[in-house]
């Protein structure tokens, strides 16, 4: 059944499909419609779950890791400021292995007050232990929250499902609504294996000497390993059944590619467009987009991106300080590739606070790093040196 | 907590989260507590401020419940006329409310008037205790006798009553007028007394009727005469005819008197009789004006008394005192002040022969505060100004008339010394109201009419030797500085208490979260023009199905009412329902975290030191 729906609401359905049992959150821009459908869903009946109000963040995170720890299935949605006020109890769903799916709407960072896109406030919570998946489209959204779930709970991970202010949360497109009974299929009932018992109390989280803490550490290391490939699996599977796939990574018209553009998020729709009208006139341009940040997908982005030339990441984010974080992460992933594989990165810091990422800017970026990757070929042709590395990532489409 | 030590797991591994190894059974979340939570209902501060001691958080509890006879009952235990004080009370319980922090105060007085009208209505009796052998005499019929009279029938002694009026009621009956409490209701509820058996002897006054060692035959005695003595101006004129006590004015109107008054009334005076007075004159077809010495806000009558007096069409003149009554013989030749004088322009016709023209007044104005902490009134030199007037009426306060009472009985300040149950200590004589040191209210008097009730039947039951005269006075007071309470007295509380304790309740204890703004529910009022036209009351109270809101606005305050909120929240699922109504908590899960007691709406959970 396909239905026009906004992003915020793709992720209500996605919930709804994935018969969540503990629904915890507080309103904030722009994520509240999300809640609201689920809060009108489960008070209508449709779906079978237990909507708690709570008075913060922080407390509708502790409300779902409660839920979670007695074995059921849990949601919250969120956003910027909210995530941050949540951060220390990401931690304690991280560690203490709770497979709670989160939807995440990008939103800048105060101070300037913003409700508009940028990722800064996912990217703050990357060693917090949550799987992150950043989605393009709405149908990805919806697709994307039903396998958070069945990943979440097959590794023991929580999931956070990431997506764009406005440009994907108000915006409507036409997404189809899979079955429930083949939903169910894919995704049973939740079976925890360690769960809270009060026939069996036990202390979870509580002191862990620095004789057993460590491996606590590891086996979640561990799982997010095989979250690589749990993921691929869960993809696999719901591309069977609903034929649908997205992967951790997208590599798109990179055949033969001189120079490709790595995006996440609706940046990546734009670029498709400027990649299909630079490939239409002969120019060897491809895009890599990257859905899952954690965990990193290491293996995949040096399958795609070795033999490249030259790589410009587009960052809707910032590391102060540093620079692009996409743009960081994939330059150490690279880094040990032998030097004839190893591409020329490029980073750029592009659309903070919701500034807009047109199809100018990404051919901004791509324009000089067409004339950086020149440069670089003409030093080498005389015989030069490799060019350092050890650059800054540029900003593009700011004011001085 | 995950160790190394011994745990089978740790055989094969850590396990994938920090979860303990053995099981926390022996480790209940109640050994961590070192404060715990316990129910210990208190007392609501409208108890406290109700000079009566009536249970009003008790019986706004009832009426939650739906349980008005109950209700009624248990307002019927502390206060012999709630009809009537339904309607004449200055409601301090309502001052005292703690509602009044989160929107407006309970209209306590409007629900205890619907109550009361429904106990006249459906002809509720109390039933009187075991008869005792033992005969009061009570002399006096005003709310202090009454009162007397009521709940020592209910405690079953033989009552008479003495009055020197040909109805009894007192000051109820004689004093105020029928627009704020009409003859019927009040003979209903001494109907109510008579039916308990209390024999009442009117048209009898004790030292001029009767000698006062009939008194003798009676095994205790209460008077409670009341003050009937109007203050004098003193000052020139005062004895022309056309000076009158307002008391005295009153007591005529509510004889059924319809004294011609002439057109225009002067009330000298700013306390509630003066109201009284002003708003009989204005009923007679009056146009009058009150002269008070001070400003409106010194007023000592009752802010609603003033209130409806100015809408109903009296005039005050403020900071204006008389200083000489001006016979019709000699009219002063000083021009009238314009002001004063277009109070009157409206009238039209012909007045009956005045026998004074006015009143000369001087200008007051108000200096540092006097003993009693208001601003002291001093005449302004050269302000004199004529008021013309057919009639005077003075208000300036009223004093006891005890004179018929043995010489040694101790008095002090122009009032009979009394101890805490209203024992003068000259043997079996208790006296109340007006002629003690009480204010001069009907609530006072009501509540010391109860408290000699009590005293009079300690006093008996120890002569008899029933009981020792260790009793203490403190925990039959409602709150620390309450009344006294009948139920206490005699005990079978309707309303279940957990862990009772003397204490009042603040705001701060409660927790208004629980409780959305909702309007306080107004008074009914006949429009103020229909009101002139005659003796109809004047407030018509609340609606039943308004009264009923009202009790449902109250806070419960200090009382738990089984609204289950300590159980909702209670993290550790420790509080349950109690087979006997309230609720327990398993103290082994308890952790003393203070959620309860802090969410409970009316401060009904302390939180209390564990025992070291």
């Amino acid at each position: 059944m396909k239905k026009v729906m906004v992003g915020n609401h793709a992720v209500s359905w996605g919930v709804k499909l994935a018969r969540a049992e503990v629904i915890a959150a507080y309103p904030i821009t722009p994520q509240t419609q999300i809640v609201e459908e689920l809060a009108e869903m489960t008070a209508d009946g449709r779906l079978a779950a237990r909507f708690i109000k709570v008075e913060s963040e922080h407390s509708a995170m502790a409300a779902c890791i409660g839920a979670a720890a007695t074995g059921v299935r849990a949601f919250t949605a969120t956003s910027s400021q909210g995530l941050l006020l949540m951060h220390e109890l990401l931690h304690w769903a991280g560690l203490g292995r709770l497979p709670i799916v989160m939807a995440d709407i990008n939103r800048a960072v105060a101070p300037g007050w913003s409700i508009w896109t940028d990722q800064n406030d996912t990217l703050a919570q990357r060693d917090t232990g949550w799987v992150q998946l950043y989605c393009e489209t709405n149908q990805e959204v919806l697709d994307t929250t039903v396998q958070g779930f069945k990943l979440a709970e097959t590794v023991d991970l929580p999931v956070m499902i990431v997506l764009d202010a406005f440009f994907l949360s108000h915006t409507s497109e036409p997404v189809d609504v899979p079955d429930q009974a083949e939903v169910d299929a894919f995704l049973p009932r939740r079976e925890a294996r360690l769960k809270l018992d009060v026939h069996d109390p036990h202390a979870f989280g509580a002191l862990t000497t620095p004789a057993v803490y460590m491996e606590l550490r590891l086996r979640q290391q561990e799982a997010f390993d095989r979250a690589r490939e749990a993921f691929a699996a869960v993809d696999r599977e719901w591309a069977e059944r609903f034929g649908r796939g997205y992967g951790a990574l997208e590599s798109y018209r990179t055949e033969d590619a001189e120079i490709v553009l790595v995006t996440s998020g609706t940046i990546t729709s734009t670029t498709r467009h400027v990649v299909n009208e630079r490939r239409a006139r002969g120019e060897r341009i491809g895009l890599v987009k990257v859905k899952m940040f954690r965990p990193f997908p290491t293996g995949p982005l040096r399958d795609a991106l070795s033999h490249v030339p030259a790589v410009a990441v587009l960052d809707r984010n910032i590391s102060p300080g540093h620079g692009g974080i996409f743009a960081e992460e994939i330059r150490a992933a690279l880094y040990d590739l032998p030097p004839g594989r190893r591409p020329r990165i490029d980073g750029y810091v592009v659309g903070l606070g919701g500034r807009d990422v047109t199809p100018a800017v990404i051919e901004d970026c791509l324009e000089r790093t067409r004339r950086s990757q020149a440069e670089a070929a003409a030093a080498a042709a005389n015989g030069g040196a490799e060019r350092e590395i050890a650059r800054e990532d540029i900003w593009v489409g700011v004011k001085p | 907590m995950p160790d190394d030590r011994g745990s089978p797991d740790l055989a094969h591994g850590v396990p994938p989260v920090a979860v303990s190894s053995t099981s926390t059974r022996v480790n209940l979340t109640g050994s961590w507590k070192y404060i715990r939570p316990v129910y210990q209902d208190k007392v609501a501060p409208c108890n406290q401020g109700c000079p009566v001691g009536i249970d009003i958080e008790g019986y706004m509890n009832l009426l939650r419940e739906d349980r008005i006879e109950d209700a009624i009952g248990l307002l019927l235990r502390e206060n012999a006329l709630p009809a009537v004080t339904g309607r004449v009370c200055y409601h301090p319980c309502e001052n005292a409310c703690n509602r009044a922090w989160l929107d407006d105060a309970v209209s306590i007085h409007g629900v205890e008037r619907m109550l009361g009208d429904l106990a006249i209505e459906q002809r509720i009796l109390p039933e009187p205790e075991t008869p005792r052998p033992e005969t009061v005499g009570i002399v006096g019929s005003g709310p202090a006798g009454l009162s007397c009279a009521y709940h020592l029938a209910r405690l079953g002694y033989t009552v008479t009553v003495y009055e020197a009026e040909a109805e009894p009621g007192g000051i109820l009956r004689y004093g105020i007028p029928e627009y704020r409490l009409p003859k019927d209701v009040l003979a209903h509820e001494v109907n109510r007394i008579r039916a308990l058996g209390v024999d009442f002897r009117c048209g009898v006054q004790v030292g001029r009727d009767l000698p006062l060692n009939v008194l003798e035959s009676h095994d205790a005695v209460f008077v409670a005469t009341g003050a009937r003595r109007g203050r004098a101006l003193g000052i020139e004129g005062e004895d022309l005819p056309g000076v009158r006590a307002g008391l005295d004015f009153l007591r005529e109107v509510n004889r059924g008197g319809r004294p011609a008054l002439g057109h225009r009334v002067v009330v000298v005076g700013g306390g509630n009789t003066a109201m009284d007075c002003a708003r009989t004159a204005l009923r007679l077809g009056a146009e009058v004006l009150v002269l008070y010495r001070r400003g409106r806000e010194g007023m000592p009558a009752h802010d609603e008394e003033v209130e409806d007096a100015l809408r109903e069409g009296v005039r005050f003149e403020f900071l204006a005192a008389p200083v000489r009554v001006e016979s019709t013989e000699r009219v002063p030749d000083r021009e009238p002040l314009e002001a004063i004088e277009a109070t009157f322009d409206r009238f039209e016709g012909e007045p009956p022969a005045p026998h004074v023209a006015g009143l000369t007044c001087t200008r007051m104005r108000l200096e540092e505060p006097d003993r009693s902490g208001r601003p002291r009134p001093v005449p302004v030199e050269g302000s004199e100004f004529f008021v013309a007037a057919d009639l005077v009426l003075t208000a300036l306060g009223e004093d006891p008339d005890f004179d018929f009472l043995p010489e040694d009985v101790e008095r002090a300040s122009g009032v009979v010394r009394v101890n805490a149950l209203n024992a003068t200590g000259h043997g079996a004589l208790f006296a109340g109201g007006d002629i003690t040191d009480e204010p001069h209210t009907v609530a006072f008097a009501l509540g010391s009419g109860k408290r000699a009730a009590v005293g009079i039947d300690r006093y008996l039951r120890f002569r008899a030797g029933e009981i020792g005269d260790g009793a203490d006075l403190s925990e039959l007071r409602q709150g620390p500085k309450g009344n006294i309470s009948v139920t206490r007295w005699v005990g079978g509380d309707p309303v279940r208490r957990t862990d009772p304790v003397n204490r009042v309740v603040t705001f701060q204890e409660t927790n208004p979260a629980h409780f959305a703004p909702v309007a306080r529910a107004a008074d009914r009022h006949l429009p103020p023009g229909e009101r002139r036209l005659g003796f109809r009351e004047a407030n018509l109270g609340l609606e039943r199905e308004q009264a009923l809101a009202e009790a449902r606005r109250c806070f419960n305050c200090g009382v738990c009412n089984e609204c289950e909120l300590c159980l909702v929240f209670c993290p550790d699922l420790a509080i349950s329902r109690s087979a006997g109504g309230g609720y327990e908590i398993a103290y082994e899960y308890c952790k003393g975290c203070g959620v309860c007691a802090t969410e409970c709406p009316r401060g009904a959970i302390t939180m209390t030191r564990e025992g070291l």
